[in-house]
């Protein structure tokens, strides 16, 4: 592994120390907004790891965030005394039967069909979110209290802003380090194969379903992950979680922030983010304007606001040269 | 017994709804390789527009001409300035910029007409009941399979009898091989998408009547149209016709014998039909 530049460490040890400085920086509702939007770049990275690395595109991602939503809820709600933690991990082992069950179905299936039974997976998924009432709650959705997390230091209560933000930071920022790791190991490159050229890889003695297979658990997972945060930052769960909408909005976010660069989702989840709470102040119609943001990016710069910025800097670059 | 016949004969409207939705779906999709997530707003366009229509001329029949009318040119749109356009950038593009389009109509249509689902109303013969071997039943129900039937009938004409539709099946078989030959495939291509488009239009307006026009539309029957072109396997019309057929009647009589799985006994037969032959019933092995 390369030695990490000056100039590269100084940014990231600047950018560590606002996120750990944020709580005493930020209103209530900004770090809320924060919040969620690290929640929303775990999500938009996993997706990624499906969509940009492995040329995946999936109209379903959402079951899997609703899943980790739905089974991080009913867990808590049913299970007296459960801690925060086996939660969490009861949820992560649900979204994890559910992308090898999922998976395993899809793997016969490349490019098109497999968009398109994505998407109509995402649509049972949410179909039994609907139907089983006694768990799910149904179109009510489901409340609840979480546990306060002891740790030896002390005591974490994830209805408390800084608190969430702190938990969210550290567990799912470990988790965008964990991700961004992979695309480094063996497995990540062999991802970016199954993109470049399958059948090649399938020479070279891969068995590209098992590839195909683990990635989709693993994305799935990350998703759930995300899912299971989102339930305890809102105390509350409902069909959103599982809806179609919810794959749009990944979508969106990871293909305006761009799907070229690791970090190209995080930028798109925080663009959204913010966007959405700015525009939803002044129309109900925001979506709609985030629709034609997303055509207009797929029209003319394929490369999201990431692709953007790697030209803008391309053209200063020569710009400067030239001088 | 007449329960059953009653359910029966609403499987095969429903049916008919599918089929002009899903025939426009699987013909692009054989063709060019492209699935269109719009496809299925444009039959909400359909019923919205003929929803316009009738509340401004308050003439049902003119409906059924104008809708698919406005979708043929929206359609034709569509492909020539979009779609087209994405096209050199590959296949995730292509399916990205409809599922692009999808979101759009669909705000834009919550934010033209609301978020209330709206009716149309008909009137006369079409109002009307009939009393067949014992039963009653709307002539509404009926008029949806009569002219999707009709329909149906005369597309495969125009496809197996006609020159135009030789030249579209060979291209749906081998595109590549069509534009070798002299005939303008993306000119073909564009025709079939804008008649796609408008008879899903013309299935939306009929349909606005029965089912009603409200926002979640599209997504309703965008699910069932893309099992139906699983099922039937993709690019056939034969197999659009027939899994259109088991859909409806899976519909139907799903809600009469098990009224909260109706929706999982359609996904256990795509399931089925992955698992034991995943090109669908008359698809061709890739």
């Amino acid at each position: 592994m390369k030695t990490l530049r000056p100039r590269t460490l100084a940014l990231v040890g600047g950018a560590l120390l606002v996120l750990l400085a944020a709580p005493k920086l930020l209103p209530v509702y900004q770090l809320r907004l924060v919040t969620e939007a690290i929640i929303f770049a775990l999500y938009a990275v996993s997706y990624n790891l499906l969509l940009g690395y492995a040329g995946l595109l999936s109209f379903g991602h959402a079951m899997f965030f609703g899943v980790g939503a739905f089974a991080t809820a009913v867990a808590l709600n049913h299970i007296a005394g459960l801690s925060l933690l086996s939660a969490m991990g009861l949820a992560l082992l649900t979204t994890l039967l559910v992308g090898l069950t999922v998976g395993f179905l899809l793997l016969r299936v490349k490019g098109t069909p497999f968009s398109l039974l994505t998407l109509a997976f995402n649509a049972l998924f949410l179909a039994i979110g609907v139907k089983w009432h006694t768990v799910t709650g149904g179109d009510d959705g489901l409340s609840l209290s979480a546990p306060k997390l002891h740790l030896g230091l002390g005591v974490l209560d994830p209805s408390n802003g800084p608190d969430i933000y702190y938990l969210t930071l550290v567990i799912l920022g470990g988790a965008l380090l964990f991700c961004w790791r992979f695309t480094r190991t063996a497995m990540g490159h062999s991802v970016l194969l199954l993109r470049e050229n399958e059948e090649r890889m399938r020479f070279l003695g891969y068995n590209t379903n098992v590839t195909r297979l683990i990635l989709f658990v693993f994305t799935g997972v990350l998703a759930g992950l995300a899912g299971s945060f989102y339930t305890l930052l809102n105390a509350f769960v409902s069909l959103d979680a599982v809806s179609i909408d919810m794959t749009t909005k990944v979508l969106l976010m990871t293909y305006l922030g761009g799907t070229a660069a690791f970090l190209g989702p995080v930028l798109g989840a925080f663009f959204y983010t913010y966007v959405q709470d700015y525009l939803s102040n002044l129309t109900d119609n925001w979506p709609l304007i985030m629709g034609l943001i997303f055509i207009v990016m797929v029209l003319f710069a394929p490369g999201g606001l990431s692709g953007l910025g790697k030209d803008l800097a391309a053209r200063l670059k020569r710009a400067t040269t030239a001088d | 017994m007449s329960d059953l016949a009653v359910f029966f004969l609403h499987g095969l409207a429903y049916a008919g709804l599918l089929f002009l939705v899903s025939s426009g779906l699987t013909l692009v999709f054989g063709m060019m390789n492209v699935l269109n997530f719009a496809h299925a707003s444009f039959y909400m366009l359909g019923a919205y527009f003929a929803m316009a229509i009738a509340v401004y001329t308050g003439q049902f029949w003119l409906t059924l001409a104008v809708a698919p009318l406005a979708l043929l040119v929206i359609g034709a749109v569509v492909e020539r300035f979009l779609l087209r356009k994405v096209h050199v950038l590959g296949h995730v593009h292509e399916l990205l910029l409809t599922f692009g389009l999808a979101y759009i109509i669909q705000e834009g249509v919550k934010w033209i007409w609301g978020n209330n689902p709206q009716a149309i109303n008909v009137s006369g013969l079409l109002a009307s009941t009939v009393h067949l071997g014992g039963i009653v039943y709307p002539v509404y129900r009926l008029f949806i399979f009569a002219l999707s039937a009709l329909l149906g009938l005369g597309m495969a004409l125009v496809i197996y009898k006609t020159r135009i539709g030789i030249i579209v099946r060979a291209a749906v078989n081998d595109s590549a091989m069509v534009n070798a030959l002299g005939i303008n495939v993306p000119y073909v291509f564009m025709g079939v998408f804008a008649v796609g488009a408008a008879l899903s239009g013309l299935a939306g307006a009929t349909a606005g009547p029965l089912l009603g026009v409200f926002p979640g539309m599209a997504g309703a029957i965008l699910v069932d149209a893309f099992v139906v072109i699983v099922v039937g396997g993709m690019g056939s019309l034969g197999g659009a016709v027939l899994a259109s057929f088991i859909i409806g009647q899976l519909q139907s009589f799903g809600v009469l014998l098990f009224p909260d799985f109706s929706l999982a006994l359609i996904y256990m037969l795509m399931a089925l039909v992955l698992v034991l032959k995943p090109e669908g019933l008359f698809g061709e092995k890739s």
